[in-house]
């Protein structure tokens, strides 16, 4: 399997709707690859609250209205965070009877939406045993910070390491949310605490956003990019119902599956896209995906491996925190990145010689996890 | 509670009686003291969780099973606590009058998880209150919930019924000789350390705490009509009441996720003595001819950023009490700023009281 073709938009508070962003991404994927839309066979449509947010659901009908008379099968995935990578591994089921298969990634949360985001967004954990006890989103990975703190002594300080490191890389990103911010470690240390221990910067914000890609069963050019593998694995959906606070089962899962399709393991990525919807988030996965060993997130931080001069550069695009997470379009923003890097077209921001790359997408606290691994 | 497979070792959080893993039959596991895995102080208000900040615990029984609960109460990491709401005893409280304040606080308390004593006046009423409870409950909570709420009220006609209650909320009629009347009852039957409050909307708490046994244990709470959307309670003190019944009452007001303010005794409180002015002016305006009263809301609403104009309130709040209201303003005060307007005493005595009555500015 192939990718044969990437697009998306800018990320942000973007002025355009739900569905003139997501035929901007398609426009930019078949645009960026050697077919013509007519040569699709499906298309998957990932997103995550296009009900409760824009009041409007059948987005695979509204995506036709946008290909005019070509009547292909359109199918919505939605698993909340998750819902691209997961969109794209059922895409590769979709290769036994298509050639090509084009995914979607859309959100649209800014504007007037019918209830406040952070309550749509705290419908991704469960409702009774989560959101009627007062656990909003940051809350959620509050607990797990707290808890990730407590036991390996780790000060927020590594946190503010994270988000300065995405910020930086978002700022050779001119697609990114935040690419013209200037951002210091003196404004993340004084932004106002949302959830205690994590502040305004340890959270991802509120964007916009589509992003799309087109997968192939067969090579049509020399910039297509390998898809070696792509997994999913799922979870419980709250934190109370875990063993483990401080590590999701369902990256491990998926990970293991995937680092054994793609006959590769940790030591050989080259470039990393995690879900850092919040710091914690990043480190964690860190440690889940065998980059290293539990506990020693904090030190790969430290030590100045996760940038991109570094040993394994994480989230050259300013990742979730920086370059935006825009729910339903962010898995495939982590896609575009990596075939960007792959085909060394990252501009300011390419790293050395990459040759394997690895996406991780999270849904909920770990609910649902979406491994993708790609090779130049 | 957790569902638990003794042969899998499985758990649930949710009610599954036969495990799918095996078919064996699951037992139930109840822990009421857990111990603080993780927690959080919330900074940031959403939906249901309009106050902060607030605490979020993740919290583990001796099982191994976890919960969420969210609580005013800081605890720190490894702190064991008692987190199982049903245990948690919290005190008896009496309610006076059946009518729409009365009824609703008793609601809420049941609904919240205090027992309740609701004094109504005549016998052949109880049923029809508690099917109206009923009903109300109904719409928020499920079908067990609800008949647990219900088992916690109890419907009386007897003061007697009250003797053994922690605190008394009295919402009757809003009419000085009759609160006189109710609290001096009230002081015959009540155990010494019973505390009483009454919800007055505007009458004098040192008045009325005069007529009974404890005027250091009386108190004003002033709560808003609809109980379960206005999150504001006035806590009236009187020159008497003395410190621990006002920390009573202000725990009391946090304990049911309400925002108290305080207020020393004074004719129409805080929001009364401002809102009533605006309500008479607004219909003098009207009776001047100088506006309709669609436009008079209108300006309300739209320029002073109200959810409601003066009329629309007047309607809800009922004429007959906003007249009430504004002549003890105007008594207590002795200011003719304050004197009902002239419509507004016509139409009372027209019995157009408003929404309750059908018509009052508007038409229901």
């Amino acid at each position: 399997m192939y990718i044969t073709g990437t697009g998306r938009t800018k990320f942000g508070s973007v002025s355009k709707s739900l569905i003139e962003l997501a035929y901007e991404a398609m426009l930019g994927a078949v645009n960026d690859s050697p077919l013509e839309i007519t040569d699709i066979d499906a298309i998957l449509v990932s997103n995550f609250l296009g009900g409760p947010l824009n009041g409007q659901l059948h987005l695979n009908s509204q995506i036709a209205s946008l290909l005019p008379g070509m009547n292909i099968p359109i199918i919505r995935i939605e698993t909340a965070c998750a819902s691209s990578s997961v969109a794209l591994n059922q895409a590769s089921y979709c290769l036994g009877k298509c050639k090509n298969v084009m995914i979607i990634g859309v959100e649209k949360m800014t504007g007037n939406n019918l209830i406040p985001s952070t309550e749509a967004i705290a419908m991704a954990g469960d409702c009774d045993l989560d959101k009627n006890n007062g656990l909003i989103f940051p809350a959620a990975y509050a607990l797990l910070a707290a808890c990730y703190m407590n036991k390996y002594g780790m000060g927020h300080e590594t946190l503010e390491k994270i988000s300065y490191i995405n910020h930086k890389n978002a700022n050779l990103n001119p697609l990114a949310h935040f690419y013209h911010k200037d951002v210091s470690y003196e404004m993340i240390r004084k932004s106002p605490m949302v959830s205690d221990p994590l502040n305004l910067f340890d959270c991802s914000p509120i964007s916009d956003g589509a992003g799309a890609i087109i997968v192939s069963n067969q090579k049509y050019s020399d910039r297509d990019i390998s898809l070696l593998s792509t997994q999913i694995a799922t979870d419980s959906i709250s934190l109370a119902e875990r063993k483990d606070i401080t590590s999701f089962s369902a990256t491990k899962v998926a990970a293991r599956k995937a680092y054994g399709e793609a006959g590769i393991g940790p030591k050989n990525i080259s470039v990393l896209e995690v879900h850092d919807c919040f710091t914690i988030s990043e480190l964690i996965a860190l440690e889940d995906l065998g980059i290293c060993e539990p506990g020693q997130g904090p030190s790969l931080i430290e030590n100045g491996d996760i940038t991109l001069k570094g040993r394994i550069p994480v989230n050259t695009d300013g990742g979730l925190k920086a370059d935006g997470h825009p729910i339903g379009a962010t898995g495939l923003a982590q896609i575009c990145e990596i075939v960007t890097q792959l085909r060394q077209e990252a501009g300011k921001r390419q790293i050395d010689d990459p040759e394997f790359g690895l996406a991780q997408n999270i849904g909920g606290i770990g609910g649902t996890c979406g491994i993708t691994i790609l090779e130049g | 509670m957790a569902h638990y497979c003794n042969k899998c070792k499985k758990y649930w959080n949710h009610e599954v009686k036969t495990c799918i893993f095996c078919g064996g039959e699951t037992s139930k596991l109840e822990e009421s003291v857990y111990r603080v895995l993780s927690s959080t102080k919330v900074h940031i208000p959403s939906k249901g969780n309009e106050n902060v900040p607030y605490f979020v615990y993740l919290l583990e029984d001796k099982n191994g099973q976890k919960i969420i609960r969210k609580s005013d109460h800081h605890y720190k990491i490894g702190d064991e606590v008692n987190f199982d709401v049903a245990t948690v005893s919290r005190y008896a409280v009496g309610v006076i009058g059946s009518g729409l304040m009365g009824t609703q606080i008793a609601e809420y308390l049941v609904q919240i998880g205090y027992p309740v004593v609701l004094k109504t006046r005549t016998q052949g009423s109880i049923g029809g209150i508690t099917s109206k409870i009923q009903k109300k409950l109904s719409k928020k909570l499920q079908e067990q919930e609800v008949e647990k709420c219900l088992e916690s009220l109890i419907i009386t006609t007897d003061y007697s019924d009250l003797n053994s209650v922690d605190i008394i909320i009295e919402a009757s009629k809003e009419d000085l000789e009759v609160k006189k009347e109710v609290f001096s009852e009230l002081s015959k039957f009540c155990k010494s350390t019973t505390i009483f409050a009454t919800n007055s909307s505007s009458l004098s708490v040192d008045a009325l705490a005069g007529v009974t046994d404890r005027p250091e244990r009386f108190i004003g709470l002033h709560f808003f009509n609809p109980i379960h959307r206005m999150d504001l309670i006035e806590v009236v003190i009187g020159t008497k009441t003395s410190d621990a019944t006002k920390e009573f009452a202000i725990n009391l007001t946090h304990d049911l996720k309400k925002q108290p303010i305080i207020v020393k005794n004074s004719p129409g409180f805080i929001v009364n003595r401002l809102l009533l002015p605006q309500i008479n002016e607004a219909i003098r305006l009207l009776g001047d001819g100088i506006a309709t009263k669609e436009d008079i809301d209108s300006a309300v609403k739209l320029g002073l950023n109200h959810p409601m104009g003066p009329f629309e309130l007047a309607d809800f709040i009922g004429l007959d009490t906003c007249l009430s209201i504004l002549e003890v303003l105007h008594t207590g005060f002795g200011d003719d700023h304050f004197e009902p307007a002239p419509l507004l005493r016509e139409m009372v005595d027209q019995g157009k009281w408003g929404y309750k009555s059908g018509e009052g500015f508007y038409t229901y």
